[in-house]
């Protein structure tokens, strides 16, 4: 494999063309947050293991975050990253505005209004993360709605793509960065019409639960 | 023991140890028979017992015959080979007017890529001059004695070595599971302190391992054998059978110190600088200039960081600035040419990610190849193929 690597490089100076991936063996590049996390045998592992190059898209700042990076993907149309990473700039905008209106509206409870709206979104991704969800199982001729446990990832990308959903369905005469702003702020509140919609399929999967075991039977 | 003698591989005074085997045979008194002492190194050397002498009036059987005829052919073959590889270096090294005496291989190889340029891409395919040994692979010796009989129990399966090795590791780790169960009865933990350390090492790859064993394995042969190594290793007492594991042991390369880390040179104004050439990103390829110490100027192509005007290629161009918290404290100078901002600016990112190994410690150098800064991204765009839509995508497709 090393071989291949070297030819690799050799090929990309040459200018010809031959590879667009990374080889098998390569581990994914580490952040600062990981590494610190490991402890010393565990990062000498490591040492012996040629890494991918970090993303495009990649910072080890403070504000970089991965469902950030996963919300600016969901937003982006027709491969237009830039225009996605604006909308999300400027959502982030809006909801820093109106939390810092609400903070001096009501100079009581300073404490329980928060004003980062990274911190926001990904408390209202959290917030509106699903459990559970239903797929239509064929028994005996018969279509049951049955309740099935969904992965992590998955949970994640519902949570987002609901969020948008939500946002995407409001008044057009609004542009997204406010609609998205409100969404965000109603879950991140564990209220609006994302939180419901998850408390609908959860409700749903209640309903359904002497179903469950066609799951395996 | 003493009645057993070696047999060198093919090539390698095979006639020579071939005779004496059999006038060793026939000097050879009784012997216990079924006593096999093979040692690690497979290829090298094939154990060969003297026949009992019931056995030695008989005659050479047809197998051994054939054996021989082969042996002796190649042995000739072989002898020519050395001959007109002799005879090779000696030409080259008057053409290159050096002493045939001291004429290395090295010399050799430098003689030929000069008097034989080629264009061809793979260095497989170039000219090259080689010692026979090297051309021409190891072959087994003889695994019969003259009766025809094999040494080996295992010959029959094809591969005795590598079954041979398959059956010595399960008795390794049969030995250290009694020795395991033996020490919890007494109520001794392993030595934590000799425990093995693989970190740096690998199991031997397929290739090696068929070199080593100068038998062709199937893949799923190889996965036997790695599963059974790694079972072996897993063992708390790996340690008790280190040198058993080591000959199938490959040490890894260090990667940080792979590349050696440039030192600083002093320009005019006494500032240390360090340029990178050639970093290519994409179609992008650019020279990146670091100075140090500087006040975190950064100028592309004559402008500022506002050369590129989307954020997510200014932000990939601080990524190791930021990361080895440098920012502020050097200047970069860079040119670039062709490609789009994004590779631009990688081509950037990895020509300052590399000047910057000159001003930080090694544990940082570490943690930049970590994160993945040290490493050329050497993807391009996959072609579109025909019949498809793109790279990978299909049209659809609909049965009616």
């Amino acid at each position: 494999m090393a071989v291949f690597y070297r030819i690799a490089i050799q090929s990309s100076i040459y200018g010809c063309r031959s590879m667009s991936m990374f080889p098998k063996h390569f581990g994914d590049p580490l952040r600062k947050k990981d590494m610190e996390d490991l402890n010393k045998s565990e990062l000498t592992k490591f040492y012996h293991i040629p890494i991918k190059a970090a993303l495009n898209n990649h910072s080890d700042t403070v504000f970089s975050d991965e469902i950030k990076l996963k919300m600016m993907n969901y937003i982006t149309k027709n491969g237009n990253k830039a225009l996605a990473r604006g909308l999300l700039s400027r959502t982030f905008e809006i909801i820093k505005r109106a939390q810092t209106e609400r903070l001096h509206l009501s100079p009581t409870d300073k404490q329980n209004v928060n004003t980062n709206a990274e911190k926001l979104l990904i408390e209202a991704v959290e917030n509106s993360r699903p459990l559970l969800q239903l797929t239509s199982i064929k028994r005996g001729g018969v279509n049951y709605q049955v309740p099935v446990p969904i992965t992590k990832k998955r949970s994640y990308f519902l949570a987002m793509k609901w969020l948008l959903d939500a946002a995407f369905e409001k008044d057009k005469k609004v542009c997204l960065p406010e609609r998205l702003a409100w969404e965000i702020l109603d879950a991140a509140h564990g209220q609006g019409r994302v939180i419901k919609k998850k408390d609908d399929v959860h409700k749903q999967c209640e309903s359904n639960r002497a179903y469950a075991h066609y799951r395996w039977s | 023991m003493s009645k057993t003698m070696a047999l060198r591989v093919f090539g390698l005074n095979l006639v020579k140890t071939n005779r004496s085997l059999l006038q060793n045979a026939c000097k050879a008194t009784a012997l216990p028979a079924g006593q096999t002492v093979a040692e690690a190194s497979y290829a090298t050397e094939v154990t060969v017992h003297a026949s009992p002498a019931a056995i030695q009036k008989q005659k050479v059987s047809k197998a051994m015959k054939a054996y021989l005829k082969r042996a002796t052919e190649h042995d000739e073959f072989m002898k020519t080979q050395h001959l007109e590889f002799q005879i090779g270096k000696r030409h080259l090294a008057n053409m290159m007017g050096a002493d045939a005496e001291t004429f290395t291989q090295e010399d050799i190889d430098e003689a030929i890529s000069y008097l034989f340029p080629s264009g061809l891409y793979d260095p497989k395919a170039r000219p090259a001059m080689k010692t026979p040994e090297e051309v021409f692979p190891a072959r087994k010796a003889a695994e019969f004695d003259e009766t025809g009989r094999p040494f080996h129990s295992m010959f029959y399966t094809g591969k005795p070595n590598f079954f041979q090795l398959l059956h010595e590791i399960v008795e390794e780790t049969n030995k250290l599971y009694e020795l395991e169960e033996r020490m919890l009865r007494r109520g001794i933990k392993p030595d934590e302190n000799q425990k093995l350390e693989i970190a740096g090492f690998q199991v031997l790859p397929k290739d090696q391992l068929e070199t080593q064993l100068v038998e062709s394995i199937a893949d799923i042969e190889y996965t036997n054998f790695s599963n059974s190594m790694d079972r072996l290793i897993a063992s708390p007492y790996a340690y008790k059978s280190k040198a058993f594991i080591e000959r199938y042991l490959k040490p890894l390369m260090d990667q940080s110190k792979q590349l050696e880390v440039p030192k600083p040179k002093i320009d005019e104004q006494g500032r240390q600088y360090i340029t990178t050439y050639e970093c290519l990103r994409k179609t992008a390829r650019a020279d990146v200039t670091v100075r140090m110490p500087g006040t975190g100027k950064i100028s592309i192509n004559g402008q500022d960081v506002s050369y590129f005007e989307d954020e997510n290629s200014r932000e990939q161009l601080l990524f190791p600035l930021n990361y080895s918290e440098l920012l502020g404290k050097v200047d970069v100078e860079a040119n670039v040419e062709g490609g789009g901002p994004s590779g631009q600016s990688g081509a950037i990112r990895w020509g300052i990610a590399m000047c910057l190994r000159s001003f930080v410690d090694q544990e940082m150098i570490e943690s930049m190849r970590l994160a993945g800064l040290l490493t050329r991204d050497y993807r391009r765009r996959e072609r579109k193929k025909f019949g498809q839509e793109g790279a990978r995508r299909k049209y659809t497709w609909k049965k009616r």
